[in-house]
């Protein structure tokens, strides 16, 4: 095999690599992609610096750096922040937590492991949109079954999705609910791809479950636990969808994250300017995501 | 078993029936709703056991408020971007796998880049192109838009796949007088197989389960099965009979090609970053 990868072969390979048979192959999908994006992404940067308004014919008038003044001193928009920060870290962490809590869980059991874990995958095939409706019907205050249960338990008796606290968790949860799947099935990947023997050897050492879980399951997990948590991170940014057909932000904004905000700022007051400067301001956070998920594959060695 | 094993494992499988249960009430409770009487369905105390009724299935897809539009949008919208991603996704993947050039990496982040900008902040500027362009309410200004997030993550995703075989194959196939392209495609892409049925698999679902797009760029001649859904809820109410049941026919066909995948579906997920089970 070595000899075989001397002179001729390396000659080849290095005649497969020749760019112009991959650039042609790349052309069709690079040139469609930066139509979609490039073209979009300067539009989205000149409006920021707009007044755009749809009303009645599209109307553009030139207002400089008004968009993005008020980006950073609007209290609505700062609030909206705040609660897209709140929700942001309850959901990731939440779900990382019970993520890695049931890979762990079905990783230890040994009769229906594979049909356990069908089950429990199946929120995340579900349509975000479905997840907020189905939610919505759970809790209705009059046919809700969570609802009920919660009533005639005593446990909490008001209408969910009618007063602010109760609705940001309960939005929460629904996400919780649709997504810890995913992590589950991450980080049970890299469970099972843990070297036997080491898990073994520490066994023998004596060494009980918490500790070995400490000390040897969760270095060699990390890799994959980080992974996990940029592509849901990535995920969760991209996503309004269940917020947007439960409380639509409300009740008195306790919902209203950035994504929302923006959407009514869009289409119901039809500032699309300033929504495209609240977009941005988006944008450039989930670059960061992006740019942190590639320097962990690069770390990985699995960039290419 | 042991018996010690078992005691071991039976708090597991304790813990394992609750987590199930919080997983499948929800699902469980919309499937047995869509078959209740709508007088089942507002009582006041859950009900259980009830007489079963096809009455929200038959309204779906017989009558005036038929959803066979409904679905043939979505099968085209979801169907059409699939397609058109993938396959240019094979082609770009595997140029992007088998050469090596300064910006490279440059490359890679422009493409995941562009899967993971926000869906709120993508709305804005299409809206206004898709208007300029009188793409506004059709199929193809939702195909458009569903291959801004497809078309990225099925050039990634592929390029992962052909990025993990070994060039040797085709080398040998070009050592027998096959074109670069013959080798590709007689060599490599039949052998990268698991990886488009993935890719198209999660295509599809991204596609078939967005509301965002469809909700700010579709009108009466483009709707897709998730507007249909949303719009039951109205000032006069909610026809939770007739939502549990679309919510069936919407979600389980997308749990059916999810599980089918799952062997290859944290492999895709993830990006690549993580082989599978």
């Amino acid at each position: 095999m070595n000899a075989a990868r001397t002179g001729k072969s390396r000659g080849l390979s290095r005649l497969l690599q020749v760019p112009s048979f991959g650039a042609r192959m790349m052309l069709p999908a690079l040139v469609l992609l930066a139509a979609l994006s490039i073209f979009p992404f300067l539009f989205i940067v000149w409006m920021s610096f707009n007044e755009v308004s749809p009303i009645g014919g599209l109307s553009f008038e030139w207002v400089g750096l008004e968009n993005w003044v008020n980006l950073f001193t609007d209290p609505d928009v700062r609030s909206s922040w705040v609660t897209s920060a709140i929700y942001f870290v309850a959901t990731v962490g939440i779900e990382m937590i019970l993520g890695i809590a049931v890979a762990l869980l079905v990783h230890e059991i040994v009769w229906g492991k594979n049909l356990a874990l069908s089950l429990f995958l199946m929120p995340m095939f579900i349509a975000p949109v479905m997840v907020g409706l189905l939610g919505r019907f759970m809790v209705d205050p009059t046919y809700g079954l969570y609802a009920w249960a919660l009533n005639t338990t005593g446990i909490f008796t008001k209408n969910i999705l009618g007063s602010g606290e109760s609705a940001l968790v309960a939005v929460i949860l629904m996400d919780v609910w649709e997504w810890t799947p995913l992590i589950t099935i991450i980080v049970l990947a890299g469970l099972s791809s843990m070297p036997e023997e080491v898990l073994e050897a520490a066994r023998v050492d004596g060494a009980n479950y918490w500790q070995r879980l400490r000390n040897i399951v969760m270095p060699l997990i990390s890799g994959v636990v980080i992974v996990a948590l940029l592509v849901r991170s990535m995920d969760a940014i991209r996503f309004f969808d269940i917020i947007f057909v439960t409380t639509n932000g409300g009740p008195a904004d306790a919902t209203k994250i950035i994504p929302i905000r923006l959407y009514e700022t869009a289409f119901r007051f039809f500032e699309l300017g300033y929504a495209a400067a609240i977009g941005l301001g988006m944008l450039a956070f989930s670059i960061v995501i992006a740019n942190l998920f590639l320097r962990i594959l690069k770390a990985q060695g699995l960039a290419r | 078993m042991t018996a010690s094993g078992w005691s071991r494992q039976l708090p597991l499988y304790a813990l394992l029936a609750l987590v199930l249960l919080w997983t499948l009430v929800p699902i469980a409770w919309m499937v047995l709703s869509s078959f209740k009487s709508p007088d089942d369905i507002l009582s006041t105390t859950p009900k259980v056991i009830f007489e079963p009724t096809l009455q929200h299935y038959q309204g779906l897809f017989i009558g005036s408020n038929s959803l066979v539009g409904y679905v043939k949008n979505s099968l085209l919208a979801a169907g059409i971007s699939t397609i058109i991603s993938v396959a240019l996704a094979c082609l770009a993947g595997y140029g992007l796998a088998r050469s090596h050039f300064r910006g490279k990496q440059h490359l890679s982040f422009w493409i995941i880049s562009t899967r993971m900008a926000p869906i709120a902040a993508v709305i804005v500027p299409l809206y206004l192109i898709f208007r300029n362009l009188d793409l506004l309410d059709s199929v193809i200004g939702l195909i458009i838009a569903y291959l801004t997030f497809n078309l990225p993550f099925a050039i990634w995703l592929m390029n992962a796949f052909f990025a993990d075989l070994p060039p040797s194959l085709e080398e040998a196939a070009l050592v027998d007088g096959a074109t670069r392209f013959q080798a590709f495609w007689r060599v490599a892409l039949p052998l990268v197989t698991p990886g488009i049925v993935t890719t198209a698999v999660l295509c599809l679902i991204f596609a078939w389960n967005d509301y965002a797009f469809a909700r700010t760029f579709s009108g009466p001649e483009s709707q897709t099965i998730p507007i249909a859904a949303s719009q039951l809820i109205t000032q006069t109410g909610i026809d939770w009979g007739k939502l549990t049941a679309i919510g069936t026919v919407v979600v389980l066909p997308m749990v059916v090609v999810g599980l089918a995948v799952r062997r290859w579906l944290v492999r895709g997920l993830t990006l690549g970053a993580v082989k599978g089970e």
